[in-house]
Protein backbone atom coordinates (compact mmCIF):
# COMPACT_ATOMS: atom_id res chain seq x y z
CA UNK A 1 0.00 0.00 0.00
CA UNK A 2 1.24 3.45 -0.82
CA UNK A 3 0.13 5.82 1.92
CA UNK A 4 1.21 9.06 0.30
CA UNK A 5 -1.00 11.24 -1.73
CA UNK A 6 0.54 13.61 -4.21
CA UNK A 7 0.60 17.13 -2.88
CA UNK A 8 -2.26 19.02 -4.47
CA UNK A 9 -0.63 22.33 -3.94
CA UNK A 10 2.28 23.54 -1.91
CA UNK A 11 0.10 26.30 -0.50
CA UNK A 12 -2.80 23.98 0.31
CA UNK A 13 -4.91 25.72 2.93
CA UNK A 14 -4.84 23.83 6.22
CA UNK A 15 -7.72 24.04 8.69
CA UNK A 16 -7.20 24.25 12.44
CA UNK A 17 -8.30 20.64 12.73
CA UNK A 18 -5.77 19.49 10.15
CA UNK A 19 -3.11 21.53 11.87
CA UNK A 20 -3.98 19.87 15.15
CA UNK A 21 -3.84 16.43 13.52
CA UNK A 22 -0.49 17.27 12.01
CA UNK A 23 0.85 18.31 15.38
CA UNK A 24 -0.30 15.01 16.90
CA UNK A 25 1.13 13.04 13.97
CA UNK A 26 4.52 14.71 14.36
CA UNK A 27 4.53 13.87 18.04
CA UNK A 28 3.54 10.27 17.32
CA UNK A 29 6.30 10.05 14.71
CA UNK A 30 8.75 11.14 17.40
CA UNK A 31 7.55 8.25 19.55
CA UNK A 32 4.81 9.85 21.67
CA UNK A 33 2.30 7.04 21.73
CA UNK A 34 -0.20 9.19 23.61
CA UNK A 35 -0.47 11.47 20.59
CA UNK A 36 -1.49 8.58 18.33
CA UNK A 37 -3.98 7.38 20.96
CA UNK A 38 -5.69 10.76 20.67
CA UNK A 39 -5.91 10.41 16.89
CA UNK A 40 -7.58 7.03 17.43
CA UNK A 41 -10.05 8.59 19.86
CA UNK A 42 -10.76 11.40 17.41
CA UNK A 43 -11.36 9.21 14.35
CA UNK A 44 -12.57 5.89 15.77
CA UNK A 45 -16.28 6.54 15.16
CA UNK A 46 -15.76 7.90 11.65
CA UNK A 47 -13.55 4.97 10.64
CA UNK A 48 -15.91 2.38 12.10
CA UNK A 49 -18.89 3.94 10.34
CA UNK A 50 -17.00 4.03 7.06
CA UNK A 51 -15.81 0.44 7.35
CA UNK A 52 -19.26 -0.80 8.44
CA UNK A 53 -20.79 0.75 5.31
CA UNK A 54 -18.19 -0.89 3.09
CA UNK A 55 -18.37 -4.32 4.72
CA UNK A 56 -22.13 -4.38 5.26
CA UNK A 57 -21.31 -6.45 8.33
CA UNK A 58 -21.38 -4.51 11.58
CA UNK A 59 -20.00 -7.51 13.48
CA UNK A 60 -16.71 -7.23 11.60
CA UNK A 61 -16.42 -3.45 11.46
CA UNK A 62 -14.48 -2.98 14.71
CA UNK A 63 -11.99 -5.72 13.84
CA UNK A 64 -11.27 -4.20 10.45
CA UNK A 65 -11.11 -0.68 11.88
CA UNK A 66 -8.65 -1.90 14.51
CA UNK A 67 -6.50 -3.44 11.79
CA UNK A 68 -6.62 -0.16 9.85
CA UNK A 69 -5.45 1.89 12.84
CA UNK A 70 -2.60 -0.54 13.51
CA UNK A 71 -1.54 -0.33 9.86
CA UNK A 72 -1.71 3.45 10.03
CA UNK A 73 0.49 3.48 13.12
CA UNK A 74 3.06 1.20 11.55
CA UNK A 75 3.11 3.33 8.36
CA UNK A 76 3.11 6.64 10.21
CA UNK A 77 6.79 7.23 9.46
CA UNK A 78 5.95 7.58 5.78
CA UNK A 79 3.21 10.18 6.32
CA UNK A 80 4.57 13.53 5.16
CA UNK A 81 1.49 15.70 5.47
CA UNK A 82 0.94 16.06 1.72
CA UNK A 83 -2.70 15.32 2.40
CA UNK A 84 -4.82 15.69 5.50
CA UNK A 85 -4.18 12.93 8.04
CA UNK A 86 -7.82 11.81 7.93
CA UNK A 87 -7.67 11.47 4.13
CA UNK A 88 -4.64 9.23 4.50
CA UNK A 89 -6.26 7.28 7.33
CA UNK A 90 -9.51 6.79 5.37
CA UNK A 91 -7.53 5.44 2.43
CA UNK A 92 -5.91 2.85 4.69
CA UNK A 93 -9.33 1.98 6.15
CA UNK A 94 -10.85 1.55 2.68
CA UNK A 95 -7.99 -0.70 1.56
CA UNK A 96 -8.21 -2.76 4.75
CA UNK A 97 -11.96 -3.19 4.26
CA UNK A 98 -11.38 -4.25 0.64
CA UNK A 99 -8.83 -6.83 1.77
CA UNK A 100 -11.29 -8.12 4.35
CA UNK A 101 -14.02 -8.47 1.73
CA UNK A 102 -11.61 -10.31 -0.58
CA UNK A 103 -10.57 -12.56 2.30
CA UNK A 104 -14.20 -13.29 3.12
CA UNK A 105 -14.81 -14.35 -0.47
CA UNK A 106 -11.91 -16.80 -0.16
CA UNK A 107 -13.24 -18.36 3.03
CA UNK A 108 -14.54 -21.59 1.46
CA UNK A 109 -10.85 -22.47 0.96
CA UNK A 110 -10.12 -21.95 4.63
CA UNK A 111 -9.10 -25.39 5.82
CA UNK A 112 -8.77 -24.15 9.37
CA UNK A 113 -12.53 -23.90 9.69
CA UNK A 114 -13.86 -26.90 11.53
CA UNK A 115 -17.47 -26.15 10.68
CA UNK A 116 -19.26 -26.98 7.49
CA UNK A 117 -20.13 -24.05 5.28
CA UNK A 118 -23.77 -24.08 6.41
CA UNK A 119 -22.78 -24.25 10.08
CA UNK A 120 -20.28 -21.44 9.56
CA UNK A 121 -22.94 -19.37 7.88
CA UNK A 122 -25.38 -20.00 10.74
CA UNK A 123 -22.81 -18.95 13.34
CA UNK A 124 -21.96 -15.79 11.44
CA UNK A 125 -25.62 -15.01 11.04
CA UNK A 126 -26.15 -15.41 14.80
CA UNK A 127 -23.14 -13.19 15.45
CA UNK A 128 -24.59 -10.54 13.20
CA UNK A 129 -27.99 -10.71 14.78
CA UNK A 130 -26.54 -10.73 18.29
CA UNK A 131 -24.32 -7.76 17.62
CA UNK A 132 -26.52 -5.56 15.54
CA UNK A 133 -29.50 -4.91 17.80
CA UNK A 134 -27.23 -4.17 20.77
CA UNK A 135 -25.04 -1.83 18.74
CA UNK A 136 -28.05 -0.25 17.10
CA UNK A 137 -29.78 0.23 20.46
CA UNK A 138 -26.71 1.89 21.95
CA UNK A 139 -26.31 4.09 18.91
CA UNK A 140 -29.95 5.13 19.09
CA UNK A 141 -29.68 5.79 22.83
CA UNK A 142 -26.60 7.94 22.28
CA UNK A 143 -28.33 9.88 19.51
CA UNK A 144 -31.44 10.51 21.61
CA UNK A 145 -29.41 11.48 24.69
CA UNK A 146 -27.18 13.91 22.80
CA UNK A 147 -30.12 15.53 21.01
CA UNK A 148 -32.11 15.91 24.24
CA UNK A 149 -29.09 17.40 25.99
CA UNK A 150 -28.49 19.86 23.13
CA UNK A 151 -32.15 20.96 23.22
CA UNK A 152 -31.84 21.63 26.94
CA UNK A 153 -28.77 23.85 26.54
CA UNK A 154 -29.03 27.61 27.02
CA UNK A 155 -29.26 29.30 23.65
CA UNK A 156 -25.73 30.75 23.59
CA UNK A 157 -24.16 27.33 24.31
CA UNK A 158 -26.44 25.56 21.83
CA UNK A 159 -25.62 28.03 19.06
CA UNK A 160 -21.88 27.76 19.70
CA UNK A 161 -21.79 23.94 19.67
CA UNK A 162 -24.01 23.69 16.57
CA UNK A 163 -21.90 26.21 14.66
CA UNK A 164 -18.79 24.27 15.60
CA UNK A 165 -19.89 20.66 15.21
CA UNK A 166 -22.56 20.84 12.52
CA UNK A 167 -21.43 23.84 10.47
CA UNK A 168 -17.72 23.25 11.05
CA UNK A 169 -16.91 26.90 11.73
CA UNK A 170 -13.64 27.90 13.41
CA UNK A 171 -13.68 29.68 16.76
CA UNK A 172 -12.88 32.93 15.00
CA UNK A 173 -15.80 32.52 12.58
CA UNK A 174 -18.14 31.65 15.44
CA UNK A 175 -16.92 34.70 17.36
CA UNK A 176 -17.77 36.88 14.37
CA UNK A 177 -21.18 35.24 13.96
CA UNK A 178 -22.05 35.54 17.65
CA UNK A 179 -20.37 38.91 18.12
CA UNK A 180 -18.26 37.87 21.08
CA UNK A 181 -14.55 37.26 21.82
CA UNK A 182 -12.87 34.04 20.70
CA UNK A 183 -12.18 33.13 24.35
CA UNK A 184 -15.91 33.25 25.05
CA UNK A 185 -16.56 30.91 22.12
CA UNK A 186 -14.01 28.46 23.44
CA UNK A 187 -15.61 28.57 26.88
CA UNK A 188 -19.16 28.18 25.52
CA UNK A 189 -18.25 25.19 23.40
CA UNK A 190 -16.52 23.57 26.35
CA UNK A 191 -19.48 24.20 28.67
CA UNK A 192 -21.87 22.82 26.05
CA UNK A 193 -19.78 19.66 25.74
CA UNK A 194 -19.59 19.26 29.49
CA UNK A 195 -23.36 19.61 29.83
CA UNK A 196 -23.98 16.99 27.14
CA UNK A 197 -21.27 14.74 28.56
CA UNK A 198 -22.99 14.62 31.96
CA UNK A 199 -25.82 12.72 30.24
CA UNK A 200 -23.64 10.74 27.84
CA UNK A 201 -21.00 9.40 30.21
CA UNK A 202 -23.32 7.12 32.24
CA UNK A 203 -24.37 5.39 29.01
CA UNK A 204 -20.81 4.48 28.13
CA UNK A 205 -19.45 3.55 31.57
CA UNK B 1 -8.85 17.74 37.25
CA UNK B 2 -9.71 21.37 36.67
CA UNK B 3 -12.19 22.78 34.20
CA UNK B 4 -9.31 24.71 32.69
CA UNK B 5 -7.60 21.51 31.60
CA UNK B 6 -10.82 20.03 30.27
CA UNK B 7 -11.39 23.24 28.33
CA UNK B 8 -7.94 22.73 26.81
CA UNK B 9 -9.00 19.19 25.85
CA UNK B 10 -12.08 20.61 24.15
CA UNK B 11 -9.98 23.19 22.26
CA UNK B 12 -7.47 20.48 21.25
CA UNK B 13 -10.29 18.47 19.71
CA UNK B 14 -11.25 21.50 17.61
CA UNK B 15 -7.67 22.21 16.59
CA UNK B 16 -7.90 25.53 18.43
CA UNK B 17 -5.36 24.98 21.21
CA UNK B 18 -2.25 27.16 20.90
CA UNK B 19 0.67 24.99 19.67
CA UNK B 20 2.78 25.74 22.73
CA UNK B 21 0.10 24.19 24.97
CA UNK B 22 -0.32 20.99 22.96
CA UNK B 23 2.78 19.14 24.16
CA UNK B 24 2.09 19.44 27.86
CA UNK B 25 -1.58 18.53 27.41
CA UNK B 26 -0.79 15.45 25.29
CA UNK B 27 1.65 14.21 27.94
CA UNK B 28 -0.90 14.92 30.66
CA UNK B 29 -3.57 13.01 28.74
CA UNK B 30 -1.24 10.08 28.24
CA UNK B 31 -1.17 9.66 32.02
CA UNK B 32 -4.79 10.58 32.68
CA UNK B 33 -7.47 8.13 31.64
CA UNK B 34 -10.32 10.46 32.57
CA UNK B 35 -9.01 13.18 30.25
CA UNK B 36 -8.69 10.69 27.40
CA UNK B 37 -12.23 9.53 28.12
CA UNK B 38 -13.51 13.10 27.94
CA UNK B 39 -11.69 13.62 24.63
CA UNK B 40 -13.32 10.47 23.23
CA UNK B 41 -16.80 11.46 24.41
CA UNK B 42 -16.47 15.02 23.10
CA UNK B 43 -15.55 13.48 19.77
CA UNK B 44 -18.58 11.20 19.93
CA UNK B 45 -20.87 14.17 20.64
CA UNK B 46 -19.65 15.90 17.48
CA UNK B 47 -19.97 12.75 15.41
CA UNK B 48 -23.52 12.18 16.67
CA UNK B 49 -24.55 15.74 15.85
CA UNK B 50 -23.01 15.63 12.38
CA UNK B 51 -24.01 12.12 11.34
CA UNK B 52 -26.62 10.60 13.62
CA UNK B 53 -27.14 6.85 13.41
CA UNK B 54 -24.74 4.16 12.30
CA UNK B 55 -22.23 2.34 14.41
CA UNK B 56 -20.18 3.93 17.14
CA UNK B 57 -17.00 2.50 18.59
CA UNK B 58 -17.41 0.42 21.71
CA UNK B 59 -15.91 2.04 24.83
CA UNK B 60 -12.93 -0.34 24.84
CA UNK B 61 -12.09 0.12 21.16
CA UNK B 62 -9.25 2.65 21.56
CA UNK B 63 -7.66 0.54 24.31
CA UNK B 64 -7.82 -2.52 22.03
CA UNK B 65 -6.08 -0.61 19.25
CA UNK B 66 -3.40 0.48 21.69
CA UNK B 67 -2.85 -3.13 22.83
CA UNK B 68 -2.72 -4.31 19.21
CA UNK B 69 -0.03 -1.73 18.42
CA UNK B 70 2.02 -2.96 21.36
CA UNK B 71 1.64 -6.59 20.28
CA UNK B 72 4.23 -8.18 17.96
CA UNK B 73 3.55 -7.70 14.25
CA UNK B 74 1.09 -10.25 12.90
CA UNK B 75 -0.66 -10.65 16.25
CA UNK B 76 -3.83 -8.66 16.77
CA UNK B 77 -5.16 -9.11 20.30
CA UNK B 78 -8.84 -8.52 20.81
CA UNK B 79 -9.92 -9.50 17.32
CA UNK B 80 -13.17 -11.39 17.38
CA UNK B 81 -12.21 -13.19 14.18
CA UNK B 82 -8.87 -14.32 12.79
CA UNK B 83 -6.99 -11.60 10.96
CA UNK B 84 -7.06 -11.71 7.18
CA UNK B 85 -3.32 -12.33 7.13
CA UNK B 86 -3.83 -15.52 9.10
CA UNK B 87 -6.39 -16.69 6.59
CA UNK B 88 -4.00 -16.04 3.75
CA UNK B 89 -1.43 -18.34 5.33
CA UNK B 90 -2.10 -21.05 2.77
CA UNK B 91 -0.72 -18.92 0.04
CA UNK B 92 2.69 -18.53 1.60
CA UNK B 93 5.65 -20.29 0.03
CA UNK B 94 6.63 -21.67 3.45
CA UNK B 95 3.45 -23.70 3.41
CA UNK B 96 4.81 -26.19 0.90
CA UNK B 97 7.90 -26.83 2.99
CA UNK B 98 5.85 -27.13 6.18
CA UNK B 99 3.40 -29.62 4.76
CA UNK B 100 6.29 -31.69 3.39
CA UNK B 101 7.84 -31.80 6.85
CA UNK B 102 4.50 -32.90 8.34
CA UNK B 103 4.26 -35.76 5.87
CA UNK B 104 7.83 -36.73 6.70
CA UNK B 105 6.81 -37.01 10.35
CA UNK B 106 3.80 -39.16 9.45
CA UNK B 107 6.07 -41.47 7.45
CA UNK B 108 8.45 -41.77 10.36
CA UNK B 109 5.65 -42.66 12.77
CA UNK B 110 4.30 -45.24 10.35
CA UNK B 111 7.61 -47.12 10.29
CA UNK B 112 8.17 -46.89 14.05
CA UNK B 113 6.93 -50.43 14.92
CA UNK B 114 9.42 -51.88 12.46
CA UNK B 115 12.45 -49.73 13.00
CA UNK B 116 12.30 -49.29 16.77
CA UNK B 117 11.41 -46.26 18.80
CA UNK B 118 14.88 -44.76 19.07
CA UNK B 119 15.52 -44.93 15.36
CA UNK B 120 12.16 -43.28 14.73
CA UNK B 121 12.90 -40.43 17.06
CA UNK B 122 16.28 -39.85 15.43
CA UNK B 123 14.72 -40.09 11.96
CA UNK B 124 11.96 -37.68 12.91
CA UNK B 125 14.52 -35.26 14.20
CA UNK B 126 16.58 -35.57 11.04
CA UNK B 127 13.56 -35.12 8.77
CA UNK B 128 12.23 -32.10 10.59
CA UNK B 129 15.44 -30.29 11.42
CA UNK B 130 18.50 -31.27 9.47
CA UNK B 131 20.77 -29.06 11.58
CA UNK B 132 20.01 -31.43 14.42
CA UNK B 133 20.63 -31.51 18.14
CA UNK B 134 22.05 -34.18 20.41
CA UNK B 135 19.65 -36.94 21.27
CA UNK B 136 20.47 -39.50 23.92
CA UNK B 137 20.77 -43.18 23.29
CA UNK B 138 18.30 -44.45 25.91
CA UNK B 139 15.65 -46.85 24.79
CA UNK B 140 12.86 -44.70 26.24
CA UNK B 141 12.59 -41.01 25.27
CA UNK B 142 13.17 -38.54 28.09
CA UNK B 143 10.63 -35.77 28.78
CA UNK B 144 13.11 -33.26 27.36
CA UNK B 145 13.41 -35.22 24.14
CA UNK B 146 9.63 -35.62 23.99
CA UNK B 147 9.29 -31.91 24.40
CA UNK B 148 11.73 -31.25 21.56
CA UNK B 149 9.89 -33.67 19.32
CA UNK B 150 6.57 -32.09 20.20
CA UNK B 151 8.13 -28.72 19.45
CA UNK B 152 8.99 -29.80 15.94
CA UNK B 153 5.54 -31.22 15.52
CA UNK B 154 3.82 -28.03 16.57
CA UNK B 155 6.16 -25.85 14.57
CA UNK B 156 5.39 -27.74 11.41
CA UNK B 157 1.78 -28.69 11.96
CA UNK B 158 0.58 -25.14 12.62
CA UNK B 159 0.50 -24.80 8.85
CA UNK B 160 -1.32 -28.09 8.28
CA UNK B 161 -5.01 -28.93 8.34
CA UNK B 162 -6.80 -30.12 11.53
CA UNK B 163 -7.11 -33.65 10.14
CA UNK B 164 -3.38 -33.96 9.50
CA UNK B 165 -2.63 -32.49 12.93
CA UNK B 166 -4.99 -34.91 14.66
CA UNK B 167 -3.54 -37.92 12.84
CA UNK B 168 0.01 -36.95 13.64
CA UNK B 169 -0.79 -36.33 17.30
CA UNK B 170 -2.65 -39.65 17.63
CA UNK B 171 0.22 -41.55 16.05
CA UNK B 172 2.80 -39.83 18.15
CA UNK B 173 0.93 -40.28 21.43
CA UNK B 174 0.42 -43.96 20.69
CA UNK B 175 4.12 -44.35 20.03
CA UNK B 176 5.25 -42.23 22.98
CA UNK B 177 2.77 -41.70 25.86
CA UNK B 178 5.35 -39.39 27.43
CA UNK B 179 4.37 -36.75 24.93
CA UNK B 180 1.01 -36.32 26.64
CA UNK B 181 2.91 -34.60 29.43
CA UNK B 182 3.92 -31.84 27.03
CA UNK B 183 1.11 -29.43 26.38
CA UNK B 184 0.58 -27.74 23.03
CA UNK B 185 0.62 -24.34 24.74
CA UNK B 186 3.89 -25.04 26.49
CA UNK B 187 5.85 -25.80 23.38
CA UNK B 188 4.19 -23.06 21.36
CA UNK B 189 5.12 -20.31 23.79
CA UNK B 190 8.18 -18.09 23.45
Amino acid sequence: MKPHEPADDDARPVSGLEQSDLELVKRAQRGERGAFDLLVLRYQHKVIKLVARLLRDPAEAEDVAQEAFVKAYRALGSFRGDSAFYTWLYRIAVNTARNSIASRQRRPLDYEADLSESEQSAVESRMRHNDTPEAAALSEEIRATVNRAVEDLPEDLRTAIILREVEGLSYEEIAAAMDCPVGTVRSRIFRAREAIDRHLKPLLD
Amino acid sequence: MTDQIREQVSALLDGELPPDEVGLLVRRMERNRELRGAFGRYSLIGETLRAPGGLVASPAFAARVSAAIDAPQGVQPGLRRPAASARARWGRPAFAAAIAASFALIAVIAVQPFAGREAAVVAAHTAAAPSGSALGGEASPTPARSQRLAGYLVAHSQFSSPIVRQNVWSGLLAADPGLSRVSYETVEGP
